[in-house]
Order: C-alpha cells, then sequence, then structure tokens
C-alpha cells in the first residue's frame, strides 16, 4: 500500500527497457560489424574515442542513450576507467564538461533538446568562452517533429550564440560513427565544445558498421591526471572575457574550419554529368531529400543524381571557401534546412553575395519556414524549385510524378475522411498518477475550477482526453513557480502538480523554495511514483538506488521539512476519497505558506515488471498467489460511461450491449487490469453505478483456505448463486 | 537511372502493442538473409498507449556493391505493405494518404477503442465499416485476421506470419522463424503465434462486426392476443421488455407497460403516421422499457444474485474448478437507496446526517454467505417497490414525459419523436440521475398550456436539452450548472 521498502524498489533492472544485452556489442573489436541502433553505435563510438567521462539527463529521442550508459557502467565503462553520471539536470551535465577546460581529458554528455539545451545554457556558454583542451562532445536529441514532446525549436542558436560548432551527421551508420569520433578532434582542434544532434527517427535507426577496439582514456583512477592548473584566461572575468571572445573569432572558429576542410567532413556528391543546380543540404535531412528526388525521378535509389549536392555534416561554422567553390559554378542553389530562422541560407546567401557570384540561392521560398522535413514536404519544396529554376521538361517531368502521388493521397484522405478518432498518449493501465486528476475533478466538481499548473512529464498526459486539465505547463519543475502570480490575481490559492522527477530536476529550489521565500498560498501535489517515468522508468534520486543500482536516497519529504515547509500530507494515490479530503483541506487552508501533498504509489510499469516476476516465483515454489482484476456487471451498467471519463484507463473499455434495450456499448474491463483499485475507488468517490466488482483467484491455497472456501461456497449455493 | 526502389512498410500501432519487436524480426530477418534494411521508430510519449508508428525499408537485392539510401520517413502512395495492429491504425495511415493501390493492408480485426469513443454517453464508437470499406476501395488487398481470446500479447508474431504470407518480402517462413529465435523473447509462444498468423492471414477473415444483431428474449405467454394487435416491426422488441418487466416486478408491472405503449401507438396510429415503421413506438417501446426497469437497490441486488454471474467471473479470472475466488461488490448507498427498499411512511427512519446524504462506502463479498445472504435479502425488497416513494416519483415522472408524447403527436409527430428521446435524462444512478429527471420534469410540466403559448420556443428548448444529454453528459456534476 505504501512505498515499498528501498532494495524492492531499487536496481538497475528496474527499467522499461533493458540494454544489458546490447551491452556486449559495445565490447566489439577491430574489424568486427556491428548491427544495431544509432543511440548503441553512438555509445560504441564513444568508447572507440577514449572518453574519460560520460554524463547526461534522460529524455526522448536520447533516454536509451542514457539507459545504456548506465547498463554498461559496470561491466565497461568502469573497467576500462571511464566516469560516468546520470546527472541531476542538464546544467549538472554541461557542468561536467568543465572538466575538458583545463585537462585534456575527453569527455561526452547527451540530452533532449531543445529543453535540455535551455536548460544547461548557463555552463555551455561559460564553457564555450574558457575554451576547452580536451575534446567535449554534447550529443543533443533533437525533439523536432513527428512524435515531439516538446516546443518546437532548433539547438541552431544556441549553437551560433556561444561559437559552438553544430555536427547534423548524415544519417548512414558509418558516417554517424565516423562524426562522433572526429567531433572530438575538432574539439580539440578548435578548443570549442562540440554539439551533435540526433533527430528522433534518427535515435532508433538501425544500422552496420565496422569496429574498432574501445580505447581507455589518458587518465582514470589507475592512471592519475597531472596536477590542478591555474590559468586565469579561463576565468570568465575581465579581461579574460574580453579575450575570450576575440579568441573564438580569431582562433577557434578558423580553426574549426580549418579541421572541417582537412578532414572533408562535409561530403560533395557532384552530379552525374555536371549541372548548373545545386543543394545545399543539413545532414540530418539527406535521407529525405533523397528520397524525394527518386521519387520525382530526379536520382536514383542509391543517390546518383543530375543536380550537385553539398551535404553540410557540420551546419555550423560553415566554411566560406567551401561553399563558395560549390556556387561557383552553379546557377541556382537550393538550400534545404529544417527548422528557423533560415541561418544557413542566410549565410550561403551572404557568401554568394560577397564573392560577386551570381548564383541565386533559394530555400524558404520553396520549402516551408517551420515543421519537419519529410520525404513529402521535400517533394513539394523540390517541385516548387525546379518550376522556379528550370522550366522546360525537367519541372514538366517532376510536377507529373509529383502530380500524381498527391493525386493518389488524396484519394485516400477523400476516402477515409475523418472517421479515425485521434488517439493520443495517456496513463497507463493501473496507473498511480490517475487518481489523482480523477481527485482534482472532483475537487472542482465540488468547489469550482481552480488554476492548476502542470509539469513536464507523464503527469502532462492529464492535459488530454478524459481530463482536459491544466492551465498552464511552462517547463520541468516549474509548475508551481508558474502559479505564482496567478493566486494573488485569482483571490484563491493556485494547484501544481509535479512529478517526483521534475522536482529534484528544478522544482525543489525554482518550486518549493521559491514559493516558501515569498511566501505563495499554493498547494503543490508531488507525484512520487518513483522514477522519471515518461522516459523509461529512470531512477530519481527518492527512488533508493542510483542508475547501476547503488543504494543511495534523498527524501522528499525530509528535504521539504528542512527547507521548513510545515503542512505536508502523503495520501495513497489510489485511495480517492482520501486524497479528495487532503485537496480538500489544502485548497481551503487560506494563508502564505505551501501546503503539499505527496501523493505515493510506484509506477506500475515498473511494479508490475518486478511483481509478475515474484508472482511467478511463488506459484512455482507451490505457495499460495492470488491473481485479482476487476469486472463490470453488463447489466447493471448503464452505458453512461461516467466511471470512463473519470479514468481514461486503457483497460477499462466498452464492449457492444447484449440487452437491446440499451443502445450504448456498456462498460467492460480488459483482461490485462492489474486491479489498481481505482474503478472500484472511483465507484465511491464519485458515487457511481454499482456495476464495478473486484473478482480474486487462488492457486496453491492453503488447505485452511480451501475448507473456508467450500464451506462458503456451499452456503452461497444453497442460497441460489451459481 | 534505375527505376528500383527499396520494399517499404510501416507498422501501426498503439504503445504496448509489441510494435517495436514486430520491427526486430523484420530487421533480423532481412540480415539473416542478407538484404540491405533500415528501420526505425517514434521513441517517447507517443508510445503510451497512443498511435505509434514503426517504419521499415528492405533493398530486394542482396548484398549490393553500393550502399542504397533509405529514408526514415513513410511516403504516400510509397508503401508496399501497410501492417496494423489494430484497424483505425490503418485507417489512419489512410487518412494520411499513405495507403494506395501498390499497397497490401494486413490489419488485426480486433478494435481497441479510443478514449475519444469510450467517454462519449452513448455511443461514440468509429465506424468500424466505413473505414474497411474506404481501405478495401484504395488498397491493393485487405487482409484481416482476427486475435483469438486471450492472444492480446502475442499479435505481433501473428501480424509477422501474415506479412510473411503476404509475400511483399523477398523473404521466406524460414528466415522468419530464424528471427524470432535470434531476438529470443518468449521463442516458443511467438513461433506459435507466428504460424497462426500465416494460416489466418491465409483464411483472410472478416473484420468483427461492431453491432451485433439483438438477441430478444422470448414474450411471456398470456400476451399473444395483445402482442397480435401490435405491429409486427414492435413486436419482438415489445415480447423482450415485457419478459423484462415480469423479472423486474410482476405481471400487473407487464401490463401496465403494455398499456402505457398502447396508449402512444393508438395516437400514433390515430395521427396517422407510423406505418410500417412506428418509428414514435419504437423509440417509445425501447425508452419506456429502460426507464420502468430503473435500477433501484432490489434490481442492482437481483442481479448481482442472479445465477450464472458466479460462473461468468470464474471464466473472466481464468479460475479452474478447484480455485477459490472472492468477489466484492463494491457499493455506495445515500439516504435515497436505503428509501428504495422503505416504504414511503418509513422514509423517516433513515436519519438526515451529511455522511449518509454523501452515502456509505461498502465492499460487499458476494462470495461470502453473510454478503450473499444480505444481497439477496435486499433483492426481495422488490415486493415493497411500489410503495416507496422513488416508485412514486419515477412513475409521476414516466406519467408526465408520457402526456408531453401523446399530447405532441397528435400536433407535430417530429416533435413527439423528440420527446420521446428525452428520456435519455432518465440514466444514472443518484446525482446523476435526479439532475436528468429534473430536466425532463422542467420541459414536460405543463405541456399542453406550453405549447400552446410558444410551440417554435418549447421545440427549440427540447432541441437544446437533447444535445447537452448527448455532448456534455457531466454537466449535471459541475457546480456552475
Amino acid at each position: 500500500m505504501w512505498l515499498l521498502p528501498t532494495p524492492l524498489r531499487a536496481g538497475a533492472r528496474g527499467r522499461e527497457r533493458s540494454f544489458a544485452s546490447e551491452v556486449r556489442r559495445l565490447k566489439l573489436g577491430a574489424g568486427q560489424t556491428f548491427h544495431g541502433e544509432t543511440v548503441l553505435a553512438v555509445a560504441k563510438a564513444l568508447l572507440q574515442s577514449g572518453v574519460g567521462y560520460l554524463g547526461g539527463y534522460e529524455g526522448a529521442p536520447v533516454s536509451h542513450l542514457m539507459d545504456i550508459l548506465s547498463d554498461a557502467y559496470e561491466p565497461l565503462l568502469k573497467p576500462l576507467g571511464i566516469h560516468y553520471e546520470s546527472s541531476a539536470s542538464e546544467a549538472a551535465a554541461a557542468a561536467l564538461l568543465g572538466a575538458s577546460i583545463q585537462y585534456p581529458l575527453r569527455g561526452a554528455v547527451t540530452w533532449k533538446s531543445i529543453v535540455g539545451t535551455n536548460v544547461a545554457s548557463d555552463a555551455l556558454s561559460n564553457l564555450a568562452a574558457a575554451g576547452v583542451t580536451g575534446g567535449a562532445l554534447i550529443i543533443v536529441g533533437e525533439d523536432y517533429g513527428e512524435g515531439a514532446s516538446v516546443i518546437q525549436e532548433r539547438t541552431h542558436a544556441i549553437a551560433l550564440k556561444s561559437s559552438i560548432p553544430l555536427i547534423d551527421p548524415r544519417y548512414h551508420m558509418p558516417k554517424v560513427v565516423d562524426l562522433v569520433e572526429r567531433a572530438f578532434e575538432l574539439s580539440e582542434a578548435s578548443h570549442l565544445p562540440v554539439f551533435m544532434t540526433l533527430r528522433i527517427r534518427a535515435a532508433h535507426m538501425t544500422g552496420t558498421f565496422e569496429c574498432k577496439d574501445n580505447r581507455a582514456p589518458a587518465f582514470g583512477p589507475d592512471n592519475p591526471m597531472l596536477k590542478p592548473h591555474y590559468d586565469f584566461g579561463r576565468i570568465p572575468l575581465p579581461p579574460s572575457i574580453y579575450e575570450q571572445e576575440q579568441a573564438k573569432f580569431a582562433e577557434r572558429l578558423p580553426a574549426a574550419r580549418g579541421f572541417i576542410v582537412e578532414h572533408k567532413l562535409n561530403e560533395h556528391f557532384p552530379a552525374i554529368a555536371g549541372s548548373r543546380l545545386g543543394i545545399v543540404t543539413q545532414g540530418g535531412v539527406y535521407g529525405a531529400l533523397m528520397r524525394a528526388m527518386h521519387r520525382l525521378g530526379l536520382a536514383d535509389a542509391f543517390g546518383k543524381t543530375d543536380i550537385s549536392i553539398l551535404v553540410l555534416n557540420v551546419v555550423f561554422p560553415l566554411v566560406p571557401e567551401e561553399i563558395g567553390a560549390f556556387l561557383r559554378d552553379k546557377d541556382d542553389v537550393l538550400v534545404v534546412e529544417e527548422g528557423n530562422p533560415p541561418y544557413v541560407e542566410r549565410e550561403v546567401a551572404a557568401i554568394a553575395q560577397r564573392e560577386g557570384l551570381r548564383c541565386r540561392v533559394r530555400g524558404k521560398d520553396a520549402l516551408p519556414m517551420a515543421g519537419e522535413y519529410t520525404t513529402a514536404v521535400m517533394r513539394g519544396g523540390l517541385a516548387r524549385w525546379l518550376t522556379q529554376v528550370a522550366p522546360g521538361p525537367v519541372a514538366e517531368r517532376v510536377a507529373a510524378h509529383q502530380g500524381a502521388i498527391e493525386e493518389q493521397a488524396a484519394l485516400g484522405r477523400k476516402a477515409m475522411g475523418h472517421r479515425v478518432p485521434p488517439r493520443p498518449p495517456g496513463f497507463c493501465t493501473g496507473c498511480p498518477e490517475r487518481p489523482v486528476f480523477t481527485a482534482l475533478r472532483l475537487l472542482q466538481d465540488e468547489i469550482g475550477p481552480l488554476h492548476l499548473s502542470l509539469d513536464i512529464g507523464c503527469s502532462t498526459f492529464a492535459t488530454l482526453p478524459p481530463f482536459n486539465m491544466g492551465n498552464t505547463v511552462l517547463g520541468y519543475g516549474m509548475s508551481l513557480a508558474s502559479g505564482g502570480a496567478v493566486g494573488p490575481a485569482m483571490g484563491r490559492p493556485t494547484v501544481a502538480v509535479m512529478g517526483d522527477g521534475g522536482f529534484w530536476h528544478n522544482g525543489v529550489l525554482t518550486g518549493a523554495a521559491n514559493a516558501r521565500w515569498n511566501r505563495q498560498d499554493a498547494v503543490l501535489i508531488v507525484l512520487e511514483n518513483g522514477y522519471a517515468s515518461a522516459t523509461g522508468q529512470q531512477p530519481v534520486f527518492s527512488t533508493g538506488s542510483n542508475a547501476w543500482g547503488e543504494a543511495v536516497k534523498l527524501s522528499i519529504e525530509a528535504t521539504l521539512r528542512a527547507m521548513g515547509v510545515r503542512w505536508i500530507r502523503r495520501v495513497d494515490s489510489y485511495d480517492v476519497d482520501r486524497t479528495l479530503d487532503v485537496l480538500r483541506a489544502a485548497v481551503s487552508r487560506r494563508g502564505r505558506e505551501l501546503r503539499v501533498i505527496i501523493s505515493d504509489q510506484e509506477c506500475m510499469i515498473a511494479r508490475q515488471r518486478r511483481e509478475k516476476r515474484l508472482k511467478a516465483e511463488t506459484e512455482r515454489a507451490g505457495k499460495p498467489a492470488f491473481h485479482a482484476r476487476f469486472g463490470v456487471d453488463q447489466e447493471v451498467c448503464v452505458g453512461d460511461h461516467a466511471c470512463m471519463r473519470l479514468s481514461g484507463c486503457p483497460s477499462l473499455t466498452i464492449k457492444p450491449s447484449a440487452d437491446p434495450l440499451k443502445a450504448a456499448p456498456t462498460a467492460y474491463v480488459e483482461e490485462d487490469c492489474v486491479a489498481c483499485g481505482l474503478c472500484g475507488a472511483n465507484a465511491h468517490a464519485a458515487g457511481l453505478c454499482p456495476s464495478f466488482y473486484k473478482a480474486t483467484r487462488w492457486t496453491n491455497p492453503t488447505p485452511w483456505q480451501l475448507l473456508k472456501y467450500r464451506i462458503a461456497s456451499g452456503l452461497i449455493s444453497l442460497m441460489g448463486a451459481s | 537511372m534505375s527505376t528500383d526502389r527499396p520494399i517499404c512498410i510501416l507498422i501501426g500501432a498503439l504503445g504496448g502493442q509489441g510494435g517495436g519487436l514486430l520491427t526486430d524480426w523484420l530487421v533480423e530477418a532481412a540480415a539473416a538473409a542478407g538484404y540491405p534494411a533500415q528501420s526505425t521508430s517514434i521513441p517517447g510519449v507517443a508510445q503510451r498507449t497512443g498511435a505509434t508508428t514503426y517504419y521499415f525499408e528492405l533493398y530486394p537485392e542482396r548484398d549490393p556493391p553500393v550502399p542504397p539510401v533509405f529514408s526514415l520517413f513513410p511516403d504516400a502512395d510509397g508503401l508496399d505493405l501497410m501492417a496494423a495492429l489494430e484497424p483505425t491504425e490503418a485507417g489512419r495511415a489512410l487518412g494520411r494518404g499513405l495507403i494506395t493501390p501498390k499497397t497490401v493492408v494486413i490489419t488485426c480485426a480486433n478494435r481497441v477503442y479510443s478514449t475519444a469513443e469510450k467517454t462519449q454517453a452513448g455511443d461514440g464508437r468509429a465506424d468500424l465499416g466505413g473505414i474497411m470499406e474506404a481501405l478495401a476501395s484504395r488498397a491493393r488487398k485487405v487482409i484481416y485476421f482476427a486475435n483469438p481470446p486471450g492472444g492480446a500479447s502475442s499479435v505481433n508474431a501473428m501480424m509477422l506470419g501474415a506479412i510473411c504470407k503476404a509475400g511483399v518480402l523477398p523473404l521466406g517462413a524460414a528466415e522468419f522463424h530464424c528471427a524470432i529465435e535470434q531476438r529470443a523473447v518468449a521463442v516458443e509462444a511467438n513461433l506459435a503465434a507466428f504460424e497462426r498468423g500465416l494460416l489466418l492471414a491465409g483464411a483472410n477473415q472478416a473484420p468483427v462486426p461492431q453491432k451485433q444483431p439483438a438477441v430478444f428474449a422470448p414474450s411471456p405467454p398470456g400476451f399473444s392476443d395483445r402482442m397480435g394487435e401490435l405491429p409486427e416491426t414492435l413486436r419482438p422488441l415489445v415480447g423482450h421488455a415485457l419478459a423484462r418487466m415480469i423479472d423486474y416486478q410482476d405481471r400487473a408491472y407487464a401490463e401496465l407497460y403494455l398499456a402505457r405503449l398502447e396508449r402512444v401507438l393508438d395516437c400514433e396510429r390515430a395521427a396517422g403516421g407510423g406505418a410500417p415503421v412506428y418509428t414514435l413506438s419504437q423509440i417509445v417501446a425501447s425508452r419506456l422499457a429502460a426507464w420502468m426497469s430503473y435500477e433501484d437497490v432490489p434490481r442492482v441486488a437481483q442481479l448481482k444474485t442472479r445465477a450464472g454471474r458466479m460462473a461468468r467471473i470464474r471464466s473472466e479470472v481464468g479460475a479452474s474448478p478447484g480455485d477459490p475466488i472472492e468477489v466484492v461488490d463494491y457499493l455506495k448507498p445515500s439516504r435515497e437507496e436505503f428509501q428504495d427498499v422503505l416504504p414511503a411512511w418509513l422514509n423517516w427512519i433513515v436519519p438526515k446526517t451529511a455522511k449518509l446524504n454523501r452515502g456509505v462506502p461498502m465492499h460487499v463479498s458476494a462470495t461470502s454467505p453473510f454478503g450473499f445472504a444480505t444481497l439477496k435479502m435486499l433483492a426481495a425488497m422488490r415486493r415493497v417497490r411500489r410503495t416507496t416513494s422513488r416508485f412514486t416519483h419515477e412513475q409521476a415522472a414516466i406519467e408526465s414525459w408520457l402526456g408531453a408524447i401523446i399530447d405532441s403527436a397528435q400536433k407535430d409527430y417530429e416533435l413527439a419523436c423528440r420527446v420521446a428521446e428525452l428520456a435519455i435524462w432518465a440514466r444514472g444512478y443518484g446525482k446523476i440521475r435526479a439532475r436528468g429527471l429534473l430536466e425532463i420534469d422542467r420541459l414536460t410540466r405543463d405541456w399542453p398550456q406550453r405549447r400552446d403559448r410558444d410551440a417554435a420556443g418549447l421545440k427549440a428548448e427540447v432541441e437544446c436539452s437533447l444535445f447537452v444529454a448527448r455532448n456534455d453528459p457531466d454537466a449535471a456534476c459541475r457546480p456552475t450548472a
């Protein structure tokens, strides 16, 4: 019922996806062939680069890179002498790169961008200004386009303003791996940290490459470093700061450009027979571009084309000589640049202008300013561009291909119409966060609407059906702080909801300490489910153990108490009645103080993973075990579906009614019900219909249990039960 | 320039259905056979029970000298195969323009309803028939397979079998077997499911229809004369309703039902409308039966102690004959529910406390002798039902509603049908039902006078009320309402 004892909750094996078996592939040696996903390939490339330290913060699309490193820590990283941290936030991860400022230590960190980069940018600015000695690489998961879960911005702007070279690799696995290794050399050559971006679909792309041996770092626990190094030139105080700014443009970026040219990081694919047309593209969208050209009859399946292509695997800094040479013999060039503003296009146009070239540069006039560059988007852009620059047979042929494809697509869309209901994500079966929002709904039914600030994490799903709750979402751990000015303006306290992940990432200071300091009249609900669940159940500070299984635990409640928060209540989130009472008390208790409710139940995915295994073991050992699930009496259900509007549980669904007097389908509980108890608790708390029941089956009953059951079932049979 | 191209497969799934493993099998099989291939997926929140996709490309030439350029995106008119683990996900791909006459569609026919479909108060289910027709009209071929009950966990392996059978990829069963073994996840179960998929895809079953034909209970004896006078189309429904009334209360109650219906039918006949469908009487016959068998405490107890319930639950939880089970019912009687089982003149003995107003949460074990006996006793209280205040209240509301229907039928047949639909408000329990009955009362009280005064206004009000009933089912729960 309450939090399970620490050893049960902890463990590196607790995550949604274990990479324990994949980690073996990280040990492959020179000449062996690696086959697998990009995140794993990148991890392998890091090991081949001789990194001394690794860190990061989980977040799609690179959550699994963190999971891989955590699983690899004991068997691989530690023996190699590589330091690994599962960082408290992206800021902590970026600060870890500080090791490369004074010392020749290679290191890499990873996080989700743009949000993680924003959190990290204080440290990144200082790092880029101080400059690095050892290669420092930041692998960002670019959460842009279909499947993204954050605001749509790109990392490019951060790279520009801090002078951090940005690698956007062509997604061909050997190329990606090579560029990871080159990134460290680029960083060391330019004394700048380097970004490498992995788009959503690229992070889990599969591919093959030939391995090299892993390299131990230059320094490590078995081979300690030189002495601490003092150099005021690396300190962000005047006059160093002015020198650092000058150095970026006088030395570091030129050195980066030199390295890019020397090692041919960008790729030039000339046209088969020479062409007056050219395309400059980011490496990351090359695949979609080539597929679009293939479909329009402009290229074959292997990327051979009649249009010259310059693939920018490094999108910042650009090399004017390289761009100029590409433009020189072209009449028209299209810049394919996903995201905005169009930095690359502007710079390419400026180079053409500066060098007095008559080449016409286009980009965002043919392709859209915003949104992901899918194959379909590329097709449209290419067709538009070609009608502008190559009117005549080529453009006509392309338009015919494009027209035929779009016609087929339109026929499909028309045939389907709007028949398919949307299917946004939601809380999992038995999720302990769901009942909290049920209670919040019931509270608002009682006392009227409240301003509810939500946070980043699974709890953001409350903004989707069936709850449709939450007035603002402002960032990770920011929910409480974002309501600060709302409460006074409304004359009633606001309610903020935060997961334990968000609490430790940022919310403890930005939210709770800030609210206490400013004496806010506010209610904070912390959903303590034990993990960063949305990203795959990575441990957080209060889980009980760190990412590789060492016991260490920080307490949310003790931390808040130490900060002087006095009104703290713990509730069992499945007990909706009690949660509702506590919520009511917290909201109605007025006064300039923070009230905190800790909703205490473990993430159901993690809990099921463990309990299923234990139950199977118990059963195999012949000991008594029980299996429970909920059910609905279809004859009693009125088909009003109020229970589903208060739940949204995937396993609580509908089934055609067997009774011809009931037009609507009735409620039905699927076999995957985990008997979390919410259906029963809702039936009570919301006064729903009496159709729910909980059914429990025992296996391997004790003789005493069996006897009791036989007597009881005999008696009820006499009363007519069957 | 070469016209050859990769074979493109999109997998549409819901988070947790195993689409990732299915994609892994395809990748393994391709690698084993020496074909260049690439897959990708969309990680992150999309996989938390929402709709997600996996995408796979295979170049149909073994070990080409230059690697082909693969794409990470499915493209319009570019799919050779759409594999949907849920049928509306195939529809979603069609709606995105991805499925065209070059696409073979394989879909698991079992529905997994979306939240949007589940949360509507009535029947909010998507039009599956329409989706299937649209798919059939556009795709090269549509293959269905129905996942047997309990087979949810292996639907991905069945799909792999179906993909193998479809013959779009240059890969055979041996390569897929090998992939399943290589990937080493529940190998035996998945191999078996793969074989089932091979077979079922060949059989190409039709999708499970969403609307099953209604099964009517036979009419109870003794009503044949009066039944004979009813229009043919009404008889099965009325027979079923009469059986329900007898089960609910007694024979006299069934006669009351029939008499009420006959009043409406006579009126409909007199008004000259109706034949041969008798729309108004159809609506009233079904709504009146549902309303007259309103679920009070004795009715719920009767249903919960009905013969066969334990056997049904035992099979639901998969209990073998000897396994002990326990069934706990969640009840929360409040003052009104206590009054359900008391004659009106005894209502005073139910104390007027706040706690009782809110209701008393109870866990009643239907498998314990005491719990079952309690339910049996409550079920027996239907004998005093006629004397309860609830009964009086419900019957008065029914009469008021019928009065409004009959009055309208003579003047405005359309309106009468809409008023009949108003019985949708007589639904649910407790607060929801009380609010619904109030709404019916508000609209039907003093009906003839109000209709004389402002027929158009009244009509508009009825429409508005029906709209709210269908689209804002929880209006009753909000304090502002």
